[in-house]
């Protein structure tokens, strides 16, 4: 269940010559190491627009103008943001389910699928993974309201009141006026933040969630081929990273901010 | 709710088994944390001046070193650090000492950005007036341009400082007993009460981590008043 990785070097000290860095994997470790990979894009594909939505409702919340919703939410994200992701995940992982009731445990425990209408069914994701994407989703969701917070702040006030000078609804203002300048400014600062959900999603395989790292540690215990196994995680993270990062610059590209540096 | 978990173990999870064993816990967090800092602090300024001052061929290669730190999860270099030290330099090294630096490494390879910013924020006027005085290039940095950029950054610093302690919860994975650590420990022994645990726990690194976050935004604005009143 929970990996603990307290081990001890020092027999590798006799293991590892020169010769065994240039070894290459054995197909399935490979396999291994790629599973985690998809595993490691998945959690990314659930929680990036999971975490960019429940953002931008905590952003509109903290702005709202009933008070308690307002500092309830402004609170939440300074929690979130200011304790560490791993203890997070402990909490959702060890902590939540003792504050269940019973049915709910067991129910979360023994579904195995989910059937969907039309007879078909889908396999119900493991415990583990729904705490790793919960407390990860929750965990970014505050960092992504900082970021959309800063998009709003940076469109200029004279929009706002032009806007309001032509005759148009709150809803059209913020629709038509200030969500496309805010989201040129944020757009970046948000991708910043979804290298960040990628890079965390390492952090799940504390509560054993079989992603990457995970994979990498595995593949390292059985086959003592650190350089290998670790080499080929790192280059699956830059691999992704870096295809983000591609992303982030076209986007800029194509987006360029229009009347906010003056 | 039951917090007598919490009372039992609680100068267990401050500072471990010391003064009769070795220091762990909060106390270990702390240590953890004010060295990171430092080393982190020190590796980022001279990598960042290296990244203003250089051009060409080596600013290329500044920039690919110090994107791959930025491109790996801190965990993944916490392993190669972890295994890799020891190889290097053939002696055991203790496992805070690499998760140590591979947190300096990240931290560093982060601040050096901004740094280089804080320099290029910089005007040339500065430079230029440094200059005709017959300062050496260095001295002008040294003199004249980092005390401004130095002042202009803290709030990055800081920032960079609040994500630092939460990152040396990492040091868990590689068995380093503090905060995190000594926290799962205790949890697994008594099994009873693990949302109190967790809850207590965080709420100790959310209190280090808010004090220093307010201290960034207080600076911050400090910084902001101070520079429209000019």
């Amino acid at each position: 269940m929970v990996l603990i990785v307290a081990l001890q070097r020092q027999h590798r000290f006799f293991l590892w010559s020169p010769i065994m860095m240039f070894e290459l994997l054995r197909p399935e470790y490979l396999f291994w190491l790629f599973k985690g990979f998809l595993l490691t894009l998945q959690i990314g594909l659930v929680v990036i627009p999971a975490a960019t939505l429940l953002g931008f409702l905590a952003t509109l919340a903290a702005g709202s103008a009933w008070r308690p919703v307002a500092w309830l939410a402004t609170g939440l994200v300074a929690v979130l943001r200011n304790s560490p992701l791993l203890v997070q995940l402990f909490f959702w992982y060890f902590g939540a389910p003792a504050l269940l009731p019973d049915a709910v445990r067991e129910w979360l425990n023994i579904t195995q699928s989910v059937s969907l209408p039309g007879g078909l069914s889908l396999p119900w994701p493991s415990y583990e993974f729904l705490c790793g994407v919960l407390g990860l989703t929750l965990y970014s969701a505050a960092f992504v309201s900082e970021e959309i917070r800063a998009g709003m702040q940076g469109v200029p006030r004279t929009q706002q009141h032009a806007a309001e000078a032509l005759g148009m609804r709150p809803w059209q203002i913020f629709r038509y006026v200030i969500a496309p300048q805010a989201l040129r400014i944020a757009l970046p600062l948000l991708m910043g933040q979804y290298m960040n959900i990628v890079k965390n999603s390492s952090l799940t395989m504390a509560i054993g969630v079989m992603e990457l790292s995970y994979a990498s540690r595995q593949v390292e215990t059985v086959s003592f081929k650190t350089f290998q196994a670790f080499g080929v995680a790192t280059l699956l993270y830059v691999l992704i990273i870096a295809v983000l990062e591609a992303m982030a610059l076209l986007v800029q590209h194509r987006l360029p901010v229009f009347g906010t540096r003056r | 709710m039951d917090f007598s978990v919490i009372h039992g173990n609680l100068a267990y999870l401050l500072w471990g088994s010391w003064p009769d064993g070795p220091l762990g816990g909060a106390a270990l967090t702390a240590l953890l944390s004010i060295g990171s800092a430092l080393a982190s602090a020190a590796l980022g300024l001279l990598l960042g001046v290296m990244l203003a001052m250089s051009c060409g061929r080596l600013k290329t290669a500044l920039i690919l070193g110090l994107g791959f730190f930025r491109a790996i999860p801190v965990l993944m270099l916490i392993f190669w650090t972890y295994f890799l030290l020891p190889i290097a330099f053939g002696i055991d090294v203790p496992g805070i000492l690499s998760v140590m630096c591979a947190l300096s490494l990240i931290g560093g390879a982060y601040l050096a950005h901004s740094v280089c910013a804080g320099i290029r924020g910089i005007g040339r006027g500065q430079w230029q007036a440094g200059l005709s005085l017959g300062f050496s290039r260095l001295n002008v940095l040294r003199y004249i341009v980092l005390p401004q950029a130095l002042r202009m950054m803290l709030p990055s610093f800081i920032n960079q400082w609040v994500s630092l302690i939460k990152d040396t919860s990492l040091a868990y994975i590689v068995g380093v007993g503090e905060l995190s650590f000594l926290a799962a420990q205790v949890n697994s022994r008594t099994m009873v009460y693990p949302a109190e645990i967790f809850l207590f726990v965080g709420a100790i690194y959310f209190t280090l981590c808010s004090a220093l976050d307010v201290m960034a935004r207080q600076l911050g604005k400090r910084y902001r008043s101070a520079t429209h009143s000019h």
